[in-house]
């Protein structure tokens, strides 16, 4: 049984950052910033806190960092909290306070003044989407940070999404540990219809997704300026034929962990199921991941982040707020420019953006108030600086 | 160590107690009359020393069988099966339950160590095989844990001529959906029964 499909012509709002509060977070020992409206451009040298600075908005859409730092991690050396604080406008919410204590490992999220226990009602407070260089490897890399892109990116605008995820990711870790028990009394099989059930919910969400972004996947490859033909493909363990219901994507999956389960017992690990699928963005019927250039990567994963941004504007009925970590780094002149195009082509949305140098500000972006990054302490801009 | 370093130390191993309120309950004790402090630890010895499983049903007790196992008013065969005996508490409150129990002590559990020879799901195939046990009801937590748990139950009755059936989840009762979490609304769609007309 699914949802009715949400209409669509409800005009998406676009999430803006207004006022920005971060203490002890990486390198940012005390920031207080007033966001434009449209934006801002944060100029200044490679360590000196630009991506920090990104990555602390990212954590009120994920509330997790957005280089899987733990974290632990990301409290400033020294001090023993951080804490984020954001008004935003157009976002789910108005206020909102993440604080996270090292000792303890303790972290309180306020929205709106009131204290949110459970993450997944946060998920996606204050939406944004992530433009950085290694996102190459999202296409480059190995099939597990495209089906981790693809569950957040899921996840982030449907609650129900993201407890198929958790209920599958504990069964699974229980067969695991059965599996490796190798014990008459914890048998691998009972753990197979939780599997099954929230698997199947996983992967026909997963598929719902892929076939609407096919068309726009395309789209984006040929504004991108690619010449081929880009395609995006579900590579599903047990394949989805069309119109398959909840039902038939759990049978399938029940039947190939039943079939599976002496190879599981052997290797200690369960081999086969929807935690080992995986896209495939392909150019003219070859896989880009193999066989494509570092230019078609980078723009094939920029495709994805516009995938992102476009889904969240959809589903979601909110125009996430842009984070650009020095985005057309490495790419060349053509390229750049339509990247940009196609990045900032949006109604509205604002516009975080961090390079090296003024000068590395592109041309569509340099009407954004610009601000210097040093030592992880924020000023605006002064002539003395350019 | 102190005396009463000793206590508030173990205090905070209790659940919900963190360090401070260990100590803060620690000096509350020694500000109150000695007597209660006295009626405190006799209570806990009382309760260390008497209570213990029901040979039967693996509910707590002081007596050779729990309260609810000696009632002859209860109907025996119905066995609601739950993970702790807490649970019995719980479902006690409804009053609407008239059958018996059968504590499993746990829920399957794999990453912990839990197997089905950590809880009693033996026993409770046992007390099903003496007969006089129309049906099973497996009333552990609706989680991932719970549900293989029930399902490990389910197996083990097997051929057994008993019906084994489960607790339904979805919305609290009374319950505000503007209050309800998102993952809990979902299942509750997901999980959504159509309207039967009264065709009287």
């Amino acid at each position: 049984m699914e949802a009715p499909a949400r209409t669509t012509d409800v005009r998406p709002v676009a999430a803006r950052l207004q006022r920005l509060v971060i203490r002890d977070f990486r390198n940012l020992a005390d920031v207080t910033l007033v966001v434009p409206p449209g934006g801002l451009a944060l100029v200044g040298d490679n360590g000196h806190g630009k991506t920090n600075l990104l990555e602390a908005v990212y954590y009120l859409h994920l509330f997790r960092s957005l280089r899987g730092a733990r974290d632990v991690e990301l409290v400033r050396f020294g001090a023993t909290t951080f804490h984020i604080g954001a008004e935003a406008a157009g976002a789910r919410r108005d206020r909102l306070s993440v604080g996270f204590e090292k000792e303890t490992g303790r972290r309180r999220i306020l929205l709106d003044g009131v204290p949110c226990p459970r993450v997944s009602d946060a998920l996606g407070a204050l939406p944004s989407v992530a433009f950085s260089p290694a996102d190459v490897a999202l296409v480059a890399g190995g099939p597990g940070g495209r089906r981790h892109w693809l569950d957040v990116t899921l996840a982030s605008t449907s609650a129900r999404y993201l407890g198929s995820l958790r209920d599958y990711r504990a069964a699974l870790s229980q067969r695991n540990a059965a599996l490796r028990a190798r014990s008459r009394s914890s048998p691998p099989a009972v753990w197979e219809p939780a599997m099954a059930e929230h698997g199947a919910a996983l992967r026909l969400a997963r598929a719902e997704f892929i076939d609407w972004a096919r068309p726009r996947v395309t789209e984006s490859g040929m504004s991108l300026g690619e010449r081929g033909l880009v395609e995006a493909r579900y590579r599903c363990g047990d394949p989805l034929l069309p119109g398959a219901t909840l039902d038939d994507a759990r049978e399938a999956i029940a039947a190939t962990l039943a079939a599976g389960r002496d190879r599981d017992l052997e290797r200690g690990s369960t081999l086969q199921g929807p935690h080992r699928d995986d896209i495939e963005i392909r150019l003219d019927g070859v896989s880009l991941r193999r066989y494509g250039s570092a230019g078609q990567q980078r723009t094939a994963a920029i495709a994805l982040r516009l995938l992102e941004c476009a889904w969240y504007r959809e589903r979601g009925g909110t125009e996430p707020v842009l984070l650009l970590d020095d985005p057309v780094a490495e790419l060349d002149r053509g390229r750049a420019a339509r990247v940009l195009a196609a990045i900032t082509a949006r109604e509205g949305g604002q516009v975080l953006l961090a390079v090296p140098r003024a000068d590395d500000i592109p041309a569509a972006l340099t009407a954004l108030p610009r601000f210097r990054v040093r030592d992880g302490t924020i000023s605006p801009w002064s002539d003395a600086d350019a | 160590m102190s005396a009463i370093d000793d206590l508030a130390a173990e205090l905070a191993k209790l659940p919900g107690i963190g360090k401070k309120t260990a100590m803060r309950l620690t000096y509350h004790l020694l500000k109150q009359p000695s007597d209660r402090s006295l009626r405190l630890a006799q209570a806990l010895e009382v309760l260390a020393e008497r209570v213990h499983p029901c040979p039967r049903c693996h509910n707590l007790t002081e007596q050779d069988l729990c309260a609810i196992c000696s009632d002859p008013r209860r109907d025996a065969s119905v066995i609601c099966a739950v993970e702790e005996a807490s649970d019995i508490w719980a479902i006690e409150r409804s009053g609407e339950y008239r059958g018996v129990y059968h504590v499993l002590g746990g829920r399957l559990s794999p990453l912990d160590g839990v197997s089905a020879s950590d809880l009693t799901v033996n026993h409770l195939v046992e007390r099903v095989a003496a007969g006089e046990v129309r049906e099973v009801i497996m009333a552990t937590n609706p989680s991932v844990e719970g549900e293989a748990t029930a399902l490990l139950v389910q197996q083990a009755l097997g051929a057994a001529p008993v019906r084994v059936s489960r607790i339904a989840r979805g919305l609290p009762m009374g319950g505000d959906l503007e209050y309800a979490d998102g993952v809990t609304i979902a299942q509750a769609l997901v999980a959504r029964r159509d309207m039967v007309q009264d065709s009287r």
